[in-house]
């Protein structure tokens, strides 16, 4: 699977994707687009333009109902059991609701990534400390989730996406509760981890953060692709 | 991280989480591993000295007169043309009067006025140790009873007979035991797990977003019904094993206890017991995992 994460070329590839949920409400209609491997790309559009919908069905947490999906080199849907879960410990997801477990400490929903892959206990502790410094979380270490702001959680959210350096990193509004200077701490990792060679797909809402980057933008409307820029 | 270093650390959380559930859980696997070897323990004694006693069974067939030598061959031949025998013994009325003054010894002067003849004469029949079934037992009693020149046949009626109901009664109890033992480690373990995954929903969703596997998701699942298994039996065994050490401390001596020797189980006997319960509730942790842990 990593294999075919770096060879290939092209790291996202979906071609005229739709989804629909019951009774008759259009999310996604015939979305059809490629992101290169190591390419940070921006999803932008109105609330309920189908971003998270996007989201959601690049990493299989939904199907499409119709179309098709592959990453790296994988229609996204057939794949089941341990092939699923190996490819899933490639791409990190910063979720829009964050998925944390309210009850464990900031450390332990960052650790949990690195876990699943079965990672050194030192490995996990070293990189658990270096995203918290690196996100301005230093001594929140060992503070319950559900203690932190939501802005705090955000950034819980988004380490733990990072933790495992994934090869694909999808960000929901990474930027939602953030102030100028966190925001710039937060496009600071992520353009790290682009570096590094991952690639990097952004839903936001947040024109700050995509206005004045190189990166290609595409923006969703009504569940369809209103326009795609082409990018530096 | 070592796969089973993270899914004993997974199975250690899920015990610390519902650890009320667990504990009565454990418990009452141990109760019901306690209430089945227990009676399995009787019935295993009681086999044996069943077994030791039948060893000195003999059935005696009083004659109406003493049988010349030519009708001590007739009957020899009758007994064995029923089923083999370990041994016959004619005994005569004299050998029966010696053997009843042997009896009394000092006594023996009671039958100073009494005429050497006065017990009849009797057939020891010692049967093969492959006839020792009540039924069959029975039936060859019967059989000896209904030869020519008999009086009566005795081979201890009432007491083999109520043997062989109270070993038949401890067979149902140790297997209505067996059940309970059957139903609680399996229904329980599994009612256990089911209450974790469902107090877990939200992070087992987690894990399999963040690529967790099948195997480390369900194993911490299997290790905690293992742990149940392998702690109820070990916990109700030694319960039993506490119990056995004191009855034999506090009725030793000449007794029914010494007339059985109870032993306690085997190795090998305690050795399946305990995999037996193991066994078990891995059966009903893995139906809860089946059921309700979709992935």
């Amino acid at each position: 699977m990593a294999e075919n994460m770096n060879s290939d070329n092209t790291m996202i590839e979906m071609i005229k994707v739709s989804r629909t949920y019951k009774p008759n409400i259009t999310a996604l209609s015939d979305i059809s687009f490629s992101i290169k491997t190591g390419e940070m790309f921006f999803l932008i559009g109105r609330s309920g333009a189908g971003k998270t919908t996007l989201l959601k069905l690049i990493c299989n947490m939904e199907v499409p109902t119709k179309g098709l999906i592959e990453v790296a080199g994988h229609n996204i849907n057939q794949l089941k059991g341990n092939d699923l879960a190996h490819l899933r410990q490639k791409i990190g997801v910063a979720y829009q609701d964050f998925k944390l477990l309210s009850d464990r400490t900031v450390a332990e929903n960052i650790a949990i990534s690195m876990e699943v892959s079965c990672k050194k206990p030192r490995a996990i502790k070293q990189q658990v400390r270096d995203l918290l410094d690196q996100l301005l979380l230093t001594d929140k270490h060992n503070t319950i989730t559900s203690e932190l702001s939501r802005g705090e959680q955000q950034r819980v959210a988004l380490a733990r996406a990072v933790a495992n350096s994934p090869r694909l990193i999808l960000v929901d509004e990474p930027t939602g509760n953030l102030d100028a200077a966190t925001t710039k701490q937060v496009m600071d990792l992520l353009n790290r981890s682009k570096q590094s060679g991952a690639t990097i797909v952004i839903a936001t809402h947040d024109a700050s953060i995509y206005q004045q980057s190189k990166h290609r933008v595409m923006e969703l409307q009504n569940g369809a692709i209103h326009s795609l820029t082409k990018g530096a | 991280m070592n796969f089973w270093f993270a899914v004993f650390r997974q199975a250690g959380r899920n015990l610390r989480q519902t650890w009320t559930s667990q504990l009565m859980t454990f418990l009452t696997v141990s109760l019901s591993v306690l209430i089945f070897a227990f009676f399995y323990l009787i019935y295993t004694n009681m086999l044996g000295a069943g077994d030791r006693l039948s060893d000195d069974l003999r059935l005696i067939v009083y004659l109406e007169e003493e049988p010349g030598t030519e009708m001590k061959e007739q009957l020899r031949r009758k007994i064995e043309n029923f089923d083999d025998v370990e041994e016959i013994i004619f005994i005569s009325k004299a050998m029966a009067y010696e053997r009843f003054a042997a009896q009394l010894g000092d006594d023996s002067d009671v039958l100073a006025d009494m005429p050497e003849d006065f017990l009849p004469a009797s057939i020891e029949v010692v049967p093969l140790q492959t006839l020792r079934g009540y039924n069959q037992i029975k039936l060859f009693s019967e059989y000896l009873a209904s030869l020519p020149g008999t009086e009566k046949v005795q081979y201890g009626q009432e007491w083999v007979e109520r043997f062989y109901y109270f070993t038949r009664l401890l067979t149902i109890v140790v297997l209505l035991s067996g059940t309970l033992l059957i139903l609680t480690a399996t229904f329980m373990v599994a009612y256990t797990i089911r209450l974790t995954i469902m107090g877990r929903r939200d992070e087992l969703e987690l894990l399999k977003l963040v690529g967790a596997t099948n195997s480390y998701i369900r194993t911490p699942f299997l290790i905690e019904g293992i742990l149940q298994g392998f702690m109820g039996s070990i916990i109700g065994l030694s319960a039993l094993y506490g119990l056995f050490r004191w009855i034999s401390l506090h009725f030793a001596g000449p007794g029914i206890l010494n007339l059985f020797q109870f032993n306690f189980f085997s190795f090998q006997v305690t050795l399946i017991i305990v995999l037996g319960s193991i066994s078990l509730c891995s059966l009903g942790s893995y139906s809860s995992i089946r059921k309700f842990l979709k992935i």
